[in-house]
């Protein structure tokens, strides 16, 4: 029976489908996590009668004809960037966008990455990094002398100075935005490249036109509302016991053509 | 006469039909732009052999005849994601396949490596002068307004072709939520489109499963049908044979 393997079908995408889910709330606590969405596409359909065949000698039109489908397929994971909320930390080098962009991030083997996660520290050069020690780019680096320092909402780093009223400008945290955000490549971490899907970045000022504002001493938390998620977990689990349902029923309704004498 | 049993079975091969139909509803439950399926049946009339028996000259036989289409719109769903489009009423989105145009609700889009604006297969979406929209490097605020204009902060680039069909019941399904068809499209003047939203299924669990239910309990009376048949032919050989 076809409705045993579609149900199949349809069981195997809500499993995949819970464990989106279950990543975003494991993440619910993580800085500048996006929350993941799983999209699903049904699959090949199978022609009994075709569309636009007589039906009776008179030439009326079969309306629609009979086209089983085959059951669904999960098509892709996605994440939405949405703002998250923003909690106040106080850290010196805490820094989220409120908006679009992201902070750029100079791994270990020379490419660039994308981060919306601002806990930025210090690194014995007092270059600042991200909590793995990578430098954000542009990098910026403290004189040892600076006693405090200053990130304002458009990006620039000012410290004071020991004996010095004015204070110093030491760098401009640029960040990058993207055609289509949802379509970085996840490498864990927090940390995000730019793909073909993407589209390529465009590096700017915070605060210019399009890009988000930085804000000091706070962090973006995760998008994921657990309302949300835990009644897409109901869901997805209803959908996934209603086509083990199926299962039963067009086992049943086998075991019935079985017992025929 | 063994039209009983010939009955019974063409019950019993639409019903398993529709009971795949209904299985692929509620596999498609979480598919965006899908629209839920139901079969239909007609009789259909045999002139039976000996002709003036008490049934008449008539048997009839069970057909599914067609798969009808439920048009009616699944429930929206706000993702916040600048490419994500769902139509409100009617039409379809037009994408380019190496097949030829294709028709789909699903508007799920994203941009290729060459800033094409395309389906999650990689077809592009089609504007109303059919050609695909793309996008430049400088161009970051993409937005798509009621009326299905696009534009970026560089200026708009089109509209998307919002198209309906004279006989929607007619369009094919092809997988990935695409339909094709020999109708010729009509455009859609008024189009209504929504930003950050998806379509989601129009699949109505409770609907299917009381009719998984009804195609269950038929099939297993069909059953119970074939087997009293069997009963009343078997007492009768021995009856007769008894009398012999």
């Amino acid at each position: 029976m076809r409705s045993l393997s579609i149900a199949a079908t349809g069981m195997l995408a809500q499993q995949k489908n819970v464990e989106v889910i279950s990543n975003n709330l494991a993440n619910m606590n993580t800085t500048g996590f996006m929350r993941r969405r799983t999209e699903f596409h049904d699959l090949l359909y199978q022609n009994y009668r075709r569309v636009g065949g007589t039906s009776s000698d008179a030439g009326t039109i079969v309306p629609a004809g009979v086209q089983i489908g085959l059951g669904v397929k999960m098509a892709a994971v996605y994440r939405i960037h949405e703002q998250g909320n923003l909690s106040a930390t106080d850290n010196t080098f805490d820094m989220a966008i409120q908006g679009k962009g992201f902070f750029q991030v100079r791994l270990p083997s020379g490419e660039t990455a994308y981060t919306r996660d601002g806990t930025f520290q210090l690194n014995a050069q007092g270059q600042v990094v991200t909590h793995d020690g990578y430098t954000v780019l542009p990098g910026i680096t403290l004189p040892n002398n600076a006693i405090d320092v200053t990130i304002n909402a458009s990006g620039q780093v000012l410290a004071k100075i020991e004996g010095q009223v004015a204070l110093q400008n030491v760098g401009q945290i640029q960040i990058a935005t993207f055609p289509n955000e949802a379509g970085l490549q996840a490498i864990g971490d927090n940390l995000l490249l730019e793909t073909p899907a993407s589209g390529a970045a465009t590096q700017g000022n915070p605060q210019a036109t399009g890009f988000g504002s930085i804000l000091q001493g706070f962090l973006e938390t995760a998008n994921v509302n657990a309302v949300e998620e835990i009644s897409n977990l109901i869901s997805a689990q209803r959908a996934y016991e209603m086509n083990s349902k199926v299962i039963k029923t067009s086992d049943e309704m086998m075991s019935t053509a079985g017992q025929l004498r | 006469m063994e039209n009983t049993g010939y009955i019974a079975l063409s019950r019993q091969a639409t019903l398993r039909r529709e009971m795949d139909v209904i299985a692929n509803n509620l596999a498609n439950i979480k598919t965006s732009g899908f629209k839920g399926e139901k079969m239909m049946f007609i009789e259909h009339l045999v002139r039976s052999r000996g002709g003036d028996g008490l049934l008449g000259h008539k048997v009839a036989f069970v057909r599914d005849i067609s798969t009808v289409r439920d048009y009616s719109p699944g429930h929206m769903e706000q993702t916040n994601n600048p490419l994500d489009v769902a139509i409100n009423g009617e039409g379809f989105f037009t994408v380019d396949t190496p097949e030829g145009p294709r028709y789909t609700r699903v508007g799920r889009f994203s941009l290729d490596p060459a800033g094409r604006l395309v389906n999650l297969d990689g077809h592009s979406v089609l504007s109303q002068t059919g050609q695909p929209f793309t996008f430049g490097p400088q161009d970051t605020e993409i937005t798509i307004s009621r009326d299905g204009t696009v534009a970026t902060n560089s200026g708009p680039l089109g509209r998307l072709s919002l198209v309906n069909f004279e006989n929607p019941q007619k369009l094919r399904e092809v997988a990935g939520g695409l339909y094709d068809t020999d109708q010729e499209p009509q455009r859609v003047e008024r189009g209504d489109v929504a930003q950050y939203m998806l379509e989601g299924s129009n699949v109505e669990p409770i609907l299917e499963i009381t009719r998984m239910i009804d195609v269950s309990r038929s099939y297993s009376s069909v059953k119970s049908l074939m087997d009293k048949e069997h009963e009343r032919i078997r007492k009768m050989a021995e009856e007769l044979s008894r009398a012999a």
